[in-house]
């Protein structure tokens, strides 16, 4: 009878988490977007390899990026992420910011955090 | 037991309140504006239509306006009574009199609902623009937090905007396949173009354009309040009026009560002698 009370007590509370949880276009934008620079960061893939996965993820995230953009249920109480996302444009909407720069997506991202090749060249191996 | 008797004293109490002003509203008829949220959006010489139609459909309304039948057939009354007093006997010219006072105090008091009535639809009226007012200014306090990150969804959405044709260039090249949304959005963004471009040439969007922003929807408002307020303060002139009308009926009241009593006095010819005043008895003693 306890086993029985036990499963329907947490059968019910799983229904009642789930059906509170809808993934802002954000949310699901900022996941594609982990998707395509894990191919970005990935050493394990050949070079072709990468540069299809890419093409595949660049479409889909071309999508989402309009999609988030033109939401018009983002604008009601927008959450922290969601403010976030919308102040760092370049990084958040990388496709769209590639095609401005002229440049491609995983440039632009690196760019972005700092990699640039200037820095690159600048760094030195120093001995502690 | 006292506390129990002190909670039971105050349910009744505020019981008898609530009753006091239902029975009230339902002596003169009510209004409850059964207005939609959405139709909050409407540019306020709408929204003042919208207002006036949802009254004319109310009980209220109708009370108005059988209230307002029976005052001007009081009016005529009394003028058909007037003119019949000339070339009437003094006996007929009293009833005829007592007749009008009658007719003149019904009107005081249909004329006095009448104003009730009128006070309780602009009073009502007040409350609905005082209710979008505050929410207008609700609103302006939201925005001002939110206008930051309005700001960025704007640039983001005119940036987006720019590179719609770079897009097109690239997808040629980059792009593996063009997905169903893609299409999609690229027919549904020129006809959105054509749209917004007919809306921009469109004759009332100028007029509309000044309803829409809130400081000019708040002065709007500000202005039909204070329309109100202006008649509402006019309608308190007219009870005072009235209060004067109620004075003059009651004295000719007053006044036709001292002619009937006196004709009754002059018939009876009643004279009171007062046996007990000493000049009549003068006689008495100096004889």
């Amino acid at each position: 009878m306890s086993q029985n009370f036990k499963i329907i007590i947490s059968t019910l509370l799983s229904l009642t988490f789930t059906s509170q949880i809808i993934a802002s276009p954000i949310e699901t934008l900022e996941r594609e977007r982990a998707n395509t620079l894990s191919y970005v960061l990935d050493k394990n893939i050949s070079v072709s390899d990468r540069k299809k996965f890419l093409k595949q993820s660049k479409m889909r995230l071309l999508d989402l990026e309009r999609m988030a953009i033109n939401n018009k249920n983002i604008s009601t109480n927008p959450d922290y992420n969601t403010i976030k996302a919308f102040e760092n444009f370049d990084l958040t909407f990388l496709v769209h910011s590639s095609l401005e720069k002229g440049k491609s997506l995983s440039i632009t991202w690196l760019e972005r955090i700092g990699l640039t090749t200037n820095n690159l060249m600048n760094t030195k191996v120093i001995r502690k | 037991m006292k506390n129990l008797k002190l909670k039971i004293l105050l349910i009744t109490l505020s019981g008898s309140f609530y009753t006091a002003s239902s029975l009230a509203n339902n002596d003169l008829g009510g209004w409850q504006p059964q207005i939609v949220e959405k139709m909050y959006v409407l540019p306020p010489k709408h929204l003042n239509k919208v207002l006036n139609n949802d009254f004319n459909s109310s009980s209220l309304a109708l009370n108005l306006q059988s209230t307002d039948s029976n005052v001007k057939s009081k009016i005529k009354k009394i003028n058909d009574l007037k003119k019949m007093l000339p070339g009437l006997s003094s006996e007929e010219k009293m009833e005829i009199n007592h007749q009008i006072i009658v007719n003149k105090r019904d009107y005081i008091k249909d004329m006095n609902n009448l104003l009730k009535m009128k006070k309780q639809k602009l009073n009502t009226k007040k409350i609905f623009f005082k209710k979008i007012e505050t929410k207008l200014k609700n609103k302006k306090i939201t925005n001002k937090v939110n206008s930051k990150f309005f700001e960025n969804k704007k640039i983001a959405m005119t940036r987006s905007q720019k590179i719609d044709f770079k897009v097109l260039e690239d997808t040629s090249n980059d792009f593996l396949s063009k997905s169903k949304y893609f299409e999609q959005y690229q027919i549904n963004k020129d006809a959105v173009k054509k749209l917004q471009l007919a809306i921009e040439k469109h004759p009332m969007n100028k007029h509309s354009i000044l309803s829409k922003n809130p400081q000019n929807k708040l002065e709007a408002i500000n202005n039909f309040v204070h329309s109100i307020d202006s008649e509402i303060a006019v309608l308190d002139m007219k009870e005072q009026m009235i209060s004067y009308m109620a004075k003059i009926v009651a004295l000719d009241a007053m006044s036709l009560a001292e002619s009937v009593t006196q004709i009754t006095d002059n018939q009876n010819q009643n004279k009171i002698i007062n046996y007990n005043d000493p000049i009549n008895a003068i006689s008495f003693f100096t004889e």
